[in-house]
């Protein structure tokens, strides 16, 4: 069970998360991404991401609040298929 | 990464592992330029990073990587070199036989690549600390608490922070102890670091290395003088025996959660305050 980036990341760049996660499994491009997004096959499930955000964004998987409940499959998306993933974050009406 | 006992090893066949890049920064960028087996699931790794190795504090962590099916698996290890180490850092890493990053760690061989992260983590030394250090741990848990007790080491022979100014005189005797180093392990063939450690406190005083076994009657530990049990069952009798104060004492634990419970529990029962005990989990990850 990963953790997952959510809404509140989106248009914040902070990267709190990049700086603790103990397997640098966070990443994104900042020169075309608007949030940070968390492997979920990289994860290890720490928790040290989710304590570090000062936006409150990230969840476990399984406690994502049902309106970023897409978010887990933005996050994964990303690793594969990142230009999928970015359409899916247009999408989505920023929290900042 | 794990402190668990692990046991009946079998050899792993050598999966398909494939260096090179997966996802921008995070191309392998080390060499392992050792390996020591300690048994068959216990080994030290040494790692050289072809741009060197960066700062870091002793206690930190560092992830490891490989990349396995175009993707990178990474995981995160303590080292137990010395604070200032520039070239290469070593790891003591416990092999779980049916997890997805350690069975192809140990089929790497001496100049195989692989990644290696930056310093990350806060369990670390608290700088010109006079108080007694106590290191308490299990298995490859060990690991940073010999990078923070041979940094100590060093810092008092160079600097003036504890035993009044510098190494205490060998042979003398001293009341009250700069480092106590615990160690709690199944069994004896997986004290690593023992001779590093029984030659510093030889050669200190007032350091002290207290190795726990905790399976007396198995044949692999037969000879076998020292402490046993489990360690966190004995560590009062050990503050005590070394007469650590505990109001002049902190207390660094690592090792597997419910050891480091159990440990956190005595200790306060003994009078460590809260802020006293520091700990760090080792993640029960394959």
């Amino acid at each position: 069970m990963a953790y997952v980036i959510a809404a509140p990341c989106i248009d914040n760049n902070d990267q709190s998360c990049v700086s603790v996660c103990p397997v640098d499994c966070i990443t994104a491009d900042l020169s075309v991404d608007r949030k940070f997004y968390i492997d979920p096959e990289g994860c290890i499930d720490c928790g040290s991401c989710e304590s570090a955000c000062p936006h409150q964004a990230i969840f476990r998987a399984k406690d994502l609040p049902r309106q970023w409940a897409d978010f887990a499959w933005i996050d994964a998306t990303w690793f594969n298929d990142p230009d999928a993933a970015r359409e899916a974050v247009n999408g989505i009406e920023s929290a900042a | 990464m794990t402190a668990m006992a692990i046991r009946d090893v079998v050899t792993p066949t050598r999966p398909a592992v494939q260096p090179g890049p997966a996802r921008p920064g995070l191309e392998p960028n080390a060499t392992l330029s050792a390996r020591v087996d300690l048994t068959a699931s216990i080994a030290r790794f040494v790692v050289r990073p072809d741009d060197g190795v960066g700062a870091f504090e002793p206690g930190q962590y560092f992830a490891l990587g490989l990349t396995v099916d175009d993707r990178p698996l990474l995981r995160p290890y303590s080292t137990s070199s010395v604070r200032g180490t520039r070239t290469e850092l070593e790891f003591l890493i416990r092999l779980v036989p049916d997890g997805a990053f350690t069975p192809r760690l140990w089929i790497l061989r001496v100049g195989d690549r692989l990644r290696m992260g930056r310093a990350k983590g806060l369990f670390t030394l608290g700088p010109d600390d006079p108080r007694t250090y106590l290191f308490v741990a299990t298995g490859t848990g060990l690991a940073p608490c010999v990078s923070m007790l041979q940094s100590l080491v060093r810092d008092d022979a160079e600097g003036s922070v504890g035993s009044g100014g510098g190494a205490a005189a060998p042979g003398a005797v001293s009341a009250s102890p700069r480092a106590i180093i615990v160690h709690g392990v199944s069994r004896v063939d997986e004290l690593a670091y023992r001779d590093r450690l029984e030659r510093l406190a030889a050669d200190r005083s007032d350091v002290r290395y207290v190795p726990v076994v905790s399976r007396p009657a198995d044949p692999a530990n037969a000879g076998w003088a020292g402490l046993t049990g489990r360690l966190d069952g004995g560590l009062a009798r050990i503050c005590d025996t070394h007469g650590l104060e505990p109001a002049h004492s902190v207390a660094y634990i690592c090792g597997n959660p419910e050891m480091i419970t159990a440990a956190r529990e005595t200790l306060a029962a003994g009078g460590f305050a809260a802020e006293a005990i520091v700990s760090e989990q080792y993640w029960p990850i394959a």
